[in-house]
């Protein structure tokens, strides 16, 4: 595996965890709960935005890999 | 013969009518505990048993009088019950005020006999209370109930999340959602969720609603059931506990990126956000965690 499939596969993962946080955000009763899982949801969509920013510059230096 | 029929017929009637009276009295009365009323309530509850008792086999010819004496032992303590709630002093005169048996960890001798208990009863009731050791308590009051309560050393008190500073996600309590195979729609709406909802959930699970004993769904919304049929192991919900696992693995994912990475920038981003989902973890553990 390339390191930008690797990377690739992190960020899938990541967005995975940040819709099972938004379900759980949703579903839980308690404000609280809400406001920490919404936290994390925000958190965690700027590593995805950082993660995709690093894929494109890889996918630049490994142009064969694109798309893997 | 007649007679005989008579005074059947009157012991029938009057039994029976007292019986509704008395179970009025008892909703006026109102609903403290057997276990927990103080001697005075009780013993108005056994004057009002053997009078209407008294009355209903005949004993007291005159039904007027008995009823002024049931009226008198039903209303006076109720009347006296409402005093009490508005006046402190009527309430120390009338319930009693609690007395300390134990104070600073020494045992108070004079109010022991006050309270008319020995050494060895203060120790059946501290056992009672899962207390072995007198070492152990700080302070026992005995309440105007005769029940005593205990005050552990702070040493030997359970441990709790506050005494340890961890943080834990506030949890109310689950809500039956099927009864008997039966859902259950007032606390399905009162959570927000249908019986669609629920037919979805148990789809998953693979087990018909039919099978279903008891159904509760927690505060973060997951569906917990108990079966009929206890040979058949269904899942239980673990999606948080996977979902923690999985932030773990993007963690340690950006660990090794950054070791790996020549390039600078790329490698400060990774650390960057190996330390937000470092963070991240810490806060979210004592909700997805249990």
């Amino acid at each position: 595996m390339t390191v930008a499939s690797q990377v690739k596969q992190t960020l899938a993962n990541l967005k995975g965890i940040q819709g099972t946080l938004g379900i759980y955000s949703v579903k839980s009763q308690d404000e609280e709960t809400k406001t920490v899982f919404n936290e994390a949801i925000n958190t965690i969509n700027g590593i995805v935005e950082d993660l995709e920013k690093r894929i494109q510059t890889l996918e630049f230096e490994e142009p064969q890999y694109e798309g893997n | 013969m007649g007679d005989a029929m008579q005074e059947w017929i009157e012991i029938l009637l009057r039994s029976f009518s007292l019986l509704v009276l008395v179970l009025f009295s008892a909703r006026v009365i109102g609903k403290k505990n057997m276990a927990n009323v103080t001697p005075f309530t009780f013993m108005s509850y056994i004057a009002i048993a053997v009078i209407s008792a008294l009355i209903s086999t005949k004993v007291i010819k005159n039904i007027a009088f008995g009823f002024i004496a049931l009226g008198v032992w039903v209303l006076l303590p109720v009347a006296i019950d409402y005093l009490s709630i508005k006046s402190k002093l009527i309430h120390d005169i009338v319930i009693g005020k609690g007395t300390v048996l134990i104070k600073n960890g020494k045992i108070m001798e004079e109010n022991l006999l006050r309270a008319r208990i020995t050494g060895e009863e203060l120790l059946r009731d501290l056992r009672s209370k899962n207390v072995f050791n007198l070492a152990d308590v700080e302070f026992a009051l005995m309440e105007s109930n005769g029940e005593i309560n205990v005050f552990m050393k702070s040493d030997k008190k359970p441990l709790t999340a506050h005494d340890i500073g961890k943080k834990v996600a506030p949890r109310s309590e689950s809500q039956t959602v099927i009864l008997d195979g039966t859902p259950l729609n007032e606390p399905l709406t009162s959570l927000g969720l249908n019986q669609g909802w629920l037919k979805t959930q148990l789809d998953k699970m693979g087990v018909s609603i039919d099978n279903v004993f008891i159904g509760q769904v927690d505060s973060s919304g997951d569906l917990y059931v108990d079966l009929f049929d206890d040979s058949i192991n269904i899942p239980q919900p673990k999606v948080k506990e996977m979902l923690y696992a999985n932030l773990e693995k993007c963690h340690a994912d950006f660990m090794k990126y950054a070791l790996e990475t020549k390039n600078k920038e790329a490698k400060n981003m990774y650390q960057k956000n190996e330390q937000k989902l470092k963070e991240l973890k810490e806060k979210l553990e004592p909700y997805l965690l249990r």
